[in-house]
């Protein structure tokens, strides 16, 4: 009885790892990608007349050639580095928002906490991605600072997150001897909260990354994107405005990897959480 | 006695007019935080002189900080958001105008999507096995595809190779149709966005729907429902979806937002004429005034139906109505 117990844990355990895996396989074929894009390409990325204009996919052009005569795989390839540029640094900045904001909050309490809540609580009503949108479109839209549109309209889940954790582990006994025995308030977050808050946040970094990919395309997608830079979302923004030739390959290869990315992260995400929080394993 | 529940109301009528108030703050940061004279946001990217002169007086721009935004914020309360210089246009009245055709795609999709969501995520939940794994597999391929590409694939298979529906607009231009031919004229149109729109909805309702029916049926109460011998649809059906539809409800208000902000992306594949066509033009003509406009309505229309959630769920919860 016990040992089918068992057995049946482990084969769980293997469940969850099989997101986890996935989502790893996917990430890191397409940070390959990324990172060898100038290896693996023998077009230059936005350049025009690489060969005749609306080309289908053929030996040359595997995934065929845009309005300009531009090959289209070329620059898919670089466009995935520059959505996992924009949607990973933009997840880091809003990770280190969250949590500065979510410990000041829980640990400070009192009028802080309310301050800052009732800013979270605005992110709520404010439409995030029209926000981000603004930003990058006043700032001038050039990939830094879209990245930091992204990254500072996108903190507000990480901080209710971190502020729950921290006031869950503010009434634990250590934290008690850590300031009976006189630590800084500095060292007390530094040394004793955040290591033990932390491990069970990390994870959503990949959530994160991926629903600020999907912000990212969304805005190269209106028009919002660096000229100097191809991106998936501004690849996709080129297909919609020749869709009328109907050339089907300008939109389903930039599209399949950017799900691909997405869905990359979402199964990473996942699986790191089911993998850091074992208590979430029995539940699903 | 003040019912429980109307101070409750009362109680986020007052947080949501602070929010607006704050919402209006952002975007006057917002207009100062850009490089330059504010002016040129307010008014486009205006040359004459005259008219410059006229947008800063209106706008209190000579004044200090402080008094500038009082006079932004009762220019905001009267509806006077600026002007469309580009369409020569008041933007209260070219976003007003336009918000029909929003609220169209967004309400049918949502009606789509809350009615398939919910039965997904209810039978993924009664079921387990593989409808669950079938079910929770597409919702996650649901929220991994974009759905800006997944409309533009719709349109690229349904209207141009196959034909069976328009490639954009709202009504046929071709033929003018009256009365009930109208209307099917516009929900012909209507198919390819709405569905666009549905599908990224009904899978982060099936999964919420799927988590929350789980939740409610390991309770006390359909433990006493299934003792009593009720048949198992009756239990999930009257007894666990009811309680667990209250935090799809939640979710709905939530993800108001992210809804509005879908419609607006969605209506730029189909050239529906609501404010995402607003949206797209404005943002080519780099016409700030306009865009200022959409953020803040848009803010407006997420804290209104924040508040009708509300109190929907007080009528789904009578726990809160007793409080």
């Amino acid at each position: 009885m016990k040992r089918g117990i068992l057995i049946i844990e482990k084969l769980k355990i293997i469940k969850s790892n099989i997101r986890l895996l996935l989502g790893v396989i996917i990430i890191s074929v397409i940070v390959s990608l990324g990172l060898l894009a100038s290896y693996i390409t023998w077009y230059q990325p936005l350049m025009a007349m690489e060969g005749p204009p609306y080309q289908p996919p053929s030996l040359q052009h595997p995934f065929g050639t845009d309005d300009l005569g531009g090959d289209i795989y070329t620059n898919v390839i670089y466009g995935i580095r520059t959505s996992l540029f924009v949607g990973v640094l933009s997840a880091v900045i809003a990770m280190v928002i969250g949590i500065m904001i979510g410990t000041l909050a829980g640990y400070y309490g009192g009028f802080i906490d309310d301050l800052l809540m009732r800013i979270v609580d605005m992110a709520f009503i404010i439409p995030q991605f029209l926000l981000a949108l603004l930003i990058a479109t006043i700032l001038g839209p050039n990939i830094y600072n879209i990245t930091l549109a992204i990254g500072v309209t996108s903190w507000p889940g990480i901080a209710r997150m971190t502020r729950a954790m921290i006031l869950s582990i503010k009434q634990l006994t250590f934290i008690e001897a850590a300031r009976v025995i006189g630590l800084s308030d500095t060292r007390i977050i530094f040394s004793e909260l955040l290591p033990n808050a932390l491990p069970p946040i990390i994870p959503y970094i990949a959530l994160q990354a991926s629903s600020n990919v999907l912000v990212e395309a969304g805005l190269g997608f209106l028009g919002v994107s660096d000229p100097n830079v191809p991106s998936l979302g501004m690849l996709l923004n080129d297909a919609q405005q020749h869709i009328l030739m109907n050339a089907w390959w300008m939109s389903l290869f930039p599209g399949i990897f950017l799900s691909l990315m997405i869905l990359g992260f979402n199964l990473l995400g996942d699986g790191l959480i089911e993998y850091m929080n074992p208590r979430l394993r029995r539940a699903s | 006695m003040v019912s429980g529940f109307k101070m409750f109301i009362i109680r986020r009528i007052i947080l949501y007019t602070a929010l607006f108030f704050s919402v209006i703050i952002v975007t006057f940061l917002l207009i100062h935080l850009a490089p330059g004279d504010p002016t040129y946001i307010l008014a486009g990217q205006v040359t004459d002189p005259e008219f410059i002169k006229a947008v800063r007086h209106r706008f209190g721009l000579d004044k200090p900080l402080y008094e500038q935004l009082i006079i932004y914020i009762e220019n905001v309360l009267r509806g006077d958001l600026g002007y469309s210089y580009f369409r020569s246009e008041p933007v209260t009245k070219l976003i007003l105008e336009r918000l029909p055709a929003t609220f169209l795609l967004v309400l049918t999709s949502m009606f789509i999507a809350s009615l398939i969501g919910v039965l997904l995520g209810t039978l993924a939940a009664a079921k387990r096995g593989v409808v669950d794994s079938i079910i929770s597999i597409l919702s996650l391929l649901g929220i991994s595809i974009p759905y800006f590409w997944l409309g533009q694939l719709m349109l690229i298979i349904f209207s141009m190779d196959l034909g069976w529906f328009p490639t954009g607009g709202m009504i046929s231009l071709t033929t003018t149709y009256t009365g009930i031919y109208y209307y099917l004229d516009v929900l012909y149109h209507l198919v390819l966005p709405a569905t666009t729109l549905a599908i990224f909805n009904i899978a982060y309702i099936t999964r919420v729907t799927r988590g929350s029916v789980l939740e409610t049926m390991s309770q006390d109460f359909i433990i006493t429902a299934r003792a009593k011998g009720l048949p198992e649809r009756r239990v999930i059906f009257r007894h666990a979806l009811r309680n667990a539809l209250i935090p799809v409800v939640t979710f709905i208000g939530f993800n108001t937002g992210v809804l509005l902000v879908g419609a607006i992306v969605t209506e730029t594949i189909f050239a529906w004429p609501g404010m995402g066509s607003l949206l797209y033009s404005s943002l080519q003509l780099r016409d700030y005034p306009v865009l200022l406009g959409i953020f803040i309505y848009g803010a407006l229309i997420v804290i209104t139906i924040n508040l009708i959630v509300d109190i929907l769920y007080g009528l789904l919860d009578p726990r809160i109505k007793r409080e």
